[in-house]
């Protein structure tokens, strides 16, 4: 016996009993419906909350710590320029740079004629400036800083935020006027943006120290700021991408030194120096490959006693709070399914009750049991891959509905205030109302629908399929 | 002429509730290759459960049933089911036809099972219809043919594939007595034409008149077993069939009555 001839045999079943077929079908339907829409909705707020994070910061990045007396182990090795290069060798690392801060430093930029203009450099980070393109810095212009570039004792090679030009303000206007500051973004009567004082391609730039020694002169150290390239502003990177500025660690540890040379203060700690009592760089940021890699990393680092930061601890939170719901979601849809799969059961029970003389006639004519057995597993697979195709474009009809309810109801001309509801339906699945979908069906997901509509078909006609190959053929014949 | 069933010491005690019922005690017998048969007795004698054990419906509750060379009451299911395939043909008292399928179909059916491919499986079972007077009804469905016609069938389905042995088992019980001659005529014409051995269960003492071989069953016992000489069997026939043989046979007989139960 063909296998063909056992779909048609099959198929032809099901055609007969079409209205029996029809409300199994639709069973299955509401099934493969439910859960398909119930995972898409998990699918959409996981996604969606992925944007969120990466809009919140870095989801590759980690921070490391290490403020003095922050980490609660008594024993955290010096976090060196050794020790960034040990975590640089760890695997799936692809970047390290310590974000270096002069603390105790005060430094003014200037420009214009007589200094007229001015900002306080308080976003100031050496940097690595090897390690920048690998840390997902971006540039609008220019380059980071390479070794090849020459510059003078007193120049200061710098790489500034996209907006550092607006930081400085005019001396000559007093503070409530209201011309002394300028900001990105304004524009003029005519719709013109307004131009920050400062052009940095071609106004002379100079940062100037001015401390004070123990007899309470001024003393103050001037070099040139040398704008070699211009960040694009990502606030998930740092602020200092905006209007802030960054420089070679060396750079801003020698000004370090010679601010304390200055003020005579040779206690003060450098920090990042070794042989000093600090405990290393305070800050310290680590780029990983993947997201998937960054939880190991940091743990690695942790295991070196440092504390750290990365946006996986939170991310692994809100996986978790989602992967709940969607499982209250997904088990009731289960249930739905479930009773779908008795539904099959009981229609193949009956169907193979009215074929009981049918079966036996078979089995006398010679037809094996595995044949019959498998001519109701394919009638209740059939069930179950139908059920599943009807369920799979309902579910992505519905997809679609849920995805354009504001479009929709606009066209409808109703004002929907669906916040509430779908906080309701949503229940802790966070980042609804974000203006992304609400439902996404990925293909796997379609895949999943279909093979496990079939799946739960052909295993509810087990039972019934067996009982029917069971039947004595000579009380089949005589059943009537 | 070579015995091609043979049965030795066959028994079969049916249990019913806590009671014993012995429906065969001790038969044994054997039925000659090509030959027509009749099993007849008075009923409840077990004459149907003889045919069942024969065509190894049921298992024995002790002794063999051979057919060939095979012994198939030592046969696992699946044996079973290819042996019928290769070797043996039904034929129904109540027709048995499946009622989704066509004609032409339920032809068909047991070399479906056998797995010959769908359009030759076709040109046979048509063929075999119009040997039976049925081609132009080849694609109707039974609940559109009379009782007569069902039956003529299911004849064509158990000589399709020209099988060894025919099982019958009242074949012409739902039927008049016009449409009984008419069957009984072409399945003997048939049986005769292809040398297929013919094992058949009547209770119409008459109809057995036309065999080679009447075996008469009582009380699960062979009561008799009677080889008929050939005199008598042409006398029979001619008797039997006068009516039929004038005709030569129309198509579509007049006088077939639909089923009445």
């Amino acid at each position: 016996m063909k296998i063909s001839d056992l779909l048609r045999l099959s198929t032809d079943n099901l055609r007969r009993r079409k209205g029996r077929t029809a409300l199994t079908v639709i069973g299955v339907v509401v099934g493969t419906f439910s859960i398909i829409i119930m995972i898409s909705l998990g699918i959409a707020s996981n996604q969606q909350n992925e944007e969120m994070l990466a809009s919140w910061g870095d989801l590759t990045q980690i921070t490391i710590y290490n403020y003095p007396g922050s980490s609660a182990m008594a024993e955290v090795p010096t976090l060196d320029d050794a020790m960034l290069d040990q975590i640089r060798s760890f695997s799936n690392v692809v970047g390290v740079t310590p974000m270096y801060q002069a603390m105790n430093m005060t430094a003014i930029a200037y420009s214009g004629q007589r200094d007229r203009y001015m900002t306080y450099l308080w976003e100031m980070y050496g940097v690595d400036m090897d390690a920048m393109e690998a840390m997902g810095f971006q540039l609008i212009s220019g380059s980071f800083v390479t070794s090849d570039m020459k510059f003078s004792k007193k120049q200061i090679p710098v790489v500034v935020g996209e907006h550092f030009a607006y930081s400085f303000e005019d001396t000559r206007k007093s503070y409530n006027s209201g011309k002394r500051q300028r900001y990105w973004g304004e524009t003029d009567a005519l719709g013109n943006p307004i131009p920050p004082f400062v052009d940095i391609d071609k106004d002379k730039m100079v940062l100037r120290l001015t401390a004070y020694d123990s007899n309470g002169n001024e003393k103050t150290k001037e070099y040139e700021l040398v704008v070699v390239g211009v960040f694009l502003q990502d606030d998930a990177k740092g602020y200092f991408t905006n209007s802030g500025l960054a420089m070679r660690v060396s750079d801003l540890k020698m000004l370090s030194r010679e601010y304390q040379t200055l003020s005579g203060n040779r206690s003060q700690v450098v920090m990042g120096q070794s042989q000093n009592q600090s405990n290393g760089y305070e800050s310290v940021l680590v780029k990983v490959d993947d997201v998937d890699h960054v939880a190991d990393v940091e743990q690695q680092i942790k295991d070196l006693g440092y504390e750290t930061y990365s946006m996986t601890q939170i991310r692994e939170e809100m996986q978790a709070n989602v992967a709940k719901s969607q499982m209250i979601l997904g088990g009731t849809a289960a249930v739905a399914l479930l009773v779908a799969a008795l539904n099959i059961a009981n229609t193949m029970m009956m169907s193979i009750y009215e074929r009981t003389k049918e079966i036996g006639v078979m089995k006398v004519l010679g037809c094996e049991v595995k044949k019959i057995r498998n001519m109701f597993l394919i009638e209740a697979g059939a069930i179950g891959l139908l059920g599943g195709v009807i369920g799979v474009a309902l579910s992505y009809l519905a997809s679609a509905l849920l995805n354009n309810l504001p479009m929709i109801s606009a066209m409808l001309g109703v004002n929907l205030d669906l916040s509430g509801l779908m906080g309701g339906l949503m229940g802790g699945m966070g980042g609804m109302g974000m203006g992304g979908a609400i439902s996404v069906i990925p293909p796997w997901l379609v895949l999943l629908g279909l093979g496990f509509s079939t799946l739960v078909g052909v295993l509810s006609g087990l039972w019934p399929a067996v009982r029917a190959t069971k039947i004595s053929a000579l009380e089949a014949i005589r059943h009537e | 002429m070579s015995a091609i069933i043979r049965v030795e010491h066959l028994r079969k005690v049916y249990k019913v509730g806590h009671e014993k019922v012995v429906a065969l005690n001790d038969i044994n017998l054997s039925i000659e290759q090509g030959e027509i048969c009749c099993i007849v007795g008075p009923s409840g004698s077990g004459k149907s459960t003889l045919l069942n054990q024969l065509a190894g419906l049921e298992k024995p509750t002790r002794g063999s049933v051979y057919i060939g060379k095979h012994n198939i009451s030592q046969m696992s299911e699946q044996e079973l089911a290819k042996f019928r395939q290769a070797h043996l043909g039904f034929i129904f008292q109540s027709y048995n036809l499946l009622p989704s399928l066509t004609a032409a179909e339920n032809v068909a059916l047991p070399l479906m099972f056998k797995g010959v491919p769908r359009k030759q499986r076709m040109e046979l079972a048509v063929q075999e219809l119009k040997r039976m007077g049925l081609g132009k009804r080849a694609g109707h469905k039974p609940t559109e043919m009379s009782g007569g016609q069902q039956q003529r069938v299911g004849i064509a389905r158990a000589f399709v594939s020209k099988p060894k042995v025919i099982f019958a088992d009242e074949p012409t019980g739902n039927l008049d007595s016009q449409t009984t001659k008419q069957v009984l005529y072409r399945m003997l014409n048939m049986a005769k034409e292809h040398n297929i051995t013919f094992v058949m269960v009547t209770h119409e003492r008459e109809l057995s008149a036309v065999a080679d071989r009447i075996i008469t069953i009582k009380d699960g016992n062979v009561e008799s077993n009677l080889v008929l000489d050939e005199a008598s069997k042409q006398a029979a026939k001619q008797e039997m069939f006068r009516d039929i043989l004038e005709k030569q046979m129309p198509d579509e007989p007049n006088t077939n009555q639909p089923l009445q139960k």
